[in-house]
């Protein structure tokens, strides 16, 4: 699959890594790439379910171009949440589609994190998938 | 590393996760296995492997003898006289809803519960209350971490049954089960013990314990996976329905009914879990070998001066540590969320557990919804607990 660019680099910048604790350090910092949503606009309807932690996200549509944004008590799942408004904020809703979570397993993350946590990364990216295609139709 | 010599016998213990030693630290989940263990199994596969019980072949007999060597193990361990064995704890507390409980409760009928109590204690208790109308009566948790004892002394009234945690699988608290079982048998209710974790700690004496009912697994106290054991007294024994129907269960099978085994067969139908008996057996040996008195006091004083530490870094910890308590250190960090720790412990090689380890409405009494999960076993050391508390600050200064 091809990404674009800037997921490129950054799956790049995560293989070069071997330190685990390293990696997870990268994966904290991302947690600073998620546009906020602030924790009094979290409801069921935002909420990821099958995560360990609270996690919500919403995903609106900006001039017609995909905006997610989101937050998380624990700073794993919000840097999960960075990583993935890198790969899709500001693409068309048909392109962010494309997307398949396999970019994760490229970078390492699904195989430095808990199945419990690979997990929550899946239900985050399906959920966010969903929305897009919601706000599509 | 001081060398302990009983760590030899535990493969596991040499390896390595991500590039680091492993220090195992979450043994109130399951503990590791003991070679013996590993060999007892596949020595079973290897030369043994049979069905138990009617055939009359040398394999049969042998893989007879490996299961029921079990059971009499259950026995003698436990000075018990009924062992009926099981997946597990839960496997061993839903067979006592199901087998009394649907016998012996009904409509207006109240079963005691406490806040401690782990999900397995808990929802095969509401699915019976769902189905028969019982009453479900809950004993509340302190601020000391305890069981406030007179709520429960209030609740025995009128109560059939009450199922009450050994050790709390969160906290490590010891609960006060003479009193309990006293006290509840004196208001007429029979009792049953979730000993998940507190049979791998203590020598229990069940005849002189005086509990109608214990229930706890093999994987807690170095055993396989998959096998448990439900322990019961001759009275309540007898008053037990067969539940689950099918082969070793019966006596007779006509097109007309069936009848049934009068002894523990009758609550173990199909195939049992015998290369998980054979091996459960080789962990009891395996445990004969240790002072378990003198292991348990060691393993407390690891968990001491763990919470002491924790606690000087700024960490709530949940516990009291009192003598009889378990090993288990349960705490959390004012900023750092307990998965964030756990999975950066990880990544040096400590393995502990987070979450709300199955006891959602103790950890709501409590007011929080996780925490990070240390807890000791036999094979740990004072010097990987003093090098956990040296990661944990060196992730602290890192991260929070």
């Amino acid at each position: 699959m091809t990404y674009p660019v800037h997921l490129v680099e950054l799956i790049e910048e995560f293989q070069e890594v071997e330190d685990q604790m390293e990696r997870l350090e990268m994966v904290f910092e991302m947690a600073d790439e998620v546009l906020v949503l602030a924790v009094d606009v979290w409801s069921d309807e935002t909420r990821i379910l099958g995560c360990q932690s609270e996690a919500h996200v919403l995903v609106t549509l900006d001039d017609g171009k995909v905006l997610m944004s989101g937050g998380a008590d624990a700073q794993l799942v919000q840097g999960l949440m960075g990583i993935l408004s890198i790969a899709i904020n500001g693409a068309a809703p048909a392109q962010a589609l494309l997307l398949s979570p396999d970019f994760a397993t490229e970078m390492g993350i699904l195989n430095s994190l808990s199945p419990g946590r690979s997990n929550g990364f899946r239900n985050m990216f399906d959920k966010v998938m969903l929305e897009i295609r919601r706000l599509e139709a | 590393m001081i060398y302990l010599a009983l760590r030899d016998d535990f493969p596991i213990l040499q390896r390595t996760v991500h590039g680091h030693p492993l220090v195992y630290l979450d043994n109130a989940a399951t503990t590791q296995k003991p070679q013996v263990v590993i060999d007892a199994m596949s020595e079973y596969y290897s030369r043994s492997n049979a069905n138990v019980h009617r055939a009359v072949h040398t394999l049969a007999g042998e893989a007879t003898d490996g299961y029921e060597g079990c059971r009499t193990r259950l026995k003698t361990w436990f000075n018990a006289e009924r062992a009926i064995l099981t997946s597990g704890t839960t496997e061993a507390i839903n067979l006592v809803a199901h087998a009394w409980g649907r016998a012996n409760l009904t409509k207006d009928d109240a079963i005691v519960l406490t806040e401690m109590e782990h999900h397995s204690d808990i929802v095969p208790w509401q699915m019976l209350a769902e189905e028969r109308g019982v009453e479900i009566r809950y004993v509340p948790v302190l601020d000391d971490f305890t069981l406030d004892m007179e709520v429960f002394e209030a609740s025995l009234v009128g109560a059939k049954l009450v199922c009450v945690v050994h050790t709390s699988n969160v906290l490590g608290v010891r609960n006060p089960l003479e009193r309990i079982i006293e006290s509840a048998h004196a208001a007429g209710a029979k009792v049953l013990i979730d000993a998940a974790q507190g049979a791998p700690h203590v020598r229990i004496d069940f005849d002189a314990f005086g509990a109608d009912f214990m229930a706890f697994s093999a994987h807690k106290m170095c055993g396989p996976t998959g096998i448990g054991a439900l322990l019961v007294r001759p009275d309540a024994f007898q008053e037990m329905q067969p539940f689950m129907g099918g082969g070793d269960m019966i006596e007779t099978v006509t097109t007309e009914g069936s009848t049934y085994q009068e002894n523990e067969h009758k609550f173990e139908a199909g195939t049992p879990r015998i290369a998980e008996a054979i091996g459960w057996n080789a962990a009891f040996g395996w445990m004969e070998s240790l002072d378990l008195e003198k292991e348990h006091k060691r393993m407390l004083e690891i968990a001491r001066y763990t919470a002491k530490e924790l606690r000087g870094m700024g960490m709530t910890v949940y516990g009291r540590h009192d003598d009889g308590d378990s090993a288990v250190v349960s705490f959390l960090h004012p900023k750092l969320h307990s998965e964030d720790m756990a999975h950066l412990l990880d990544a040096v090689g400590y393995a502990v557990r987070t979450g709300h380890h199955c006891a959602q409405p103790l950890l709501h009494r409590l007011g929080i919804t996780s925490t990070v999960r240390a807890s000791y076993y036999f094979y740990n050391t004072m010097e990987e607990a003093e090098k956990f508390i040296a990661q944990l600050k060196i992730i602290l200064e890192r991260f929070a």
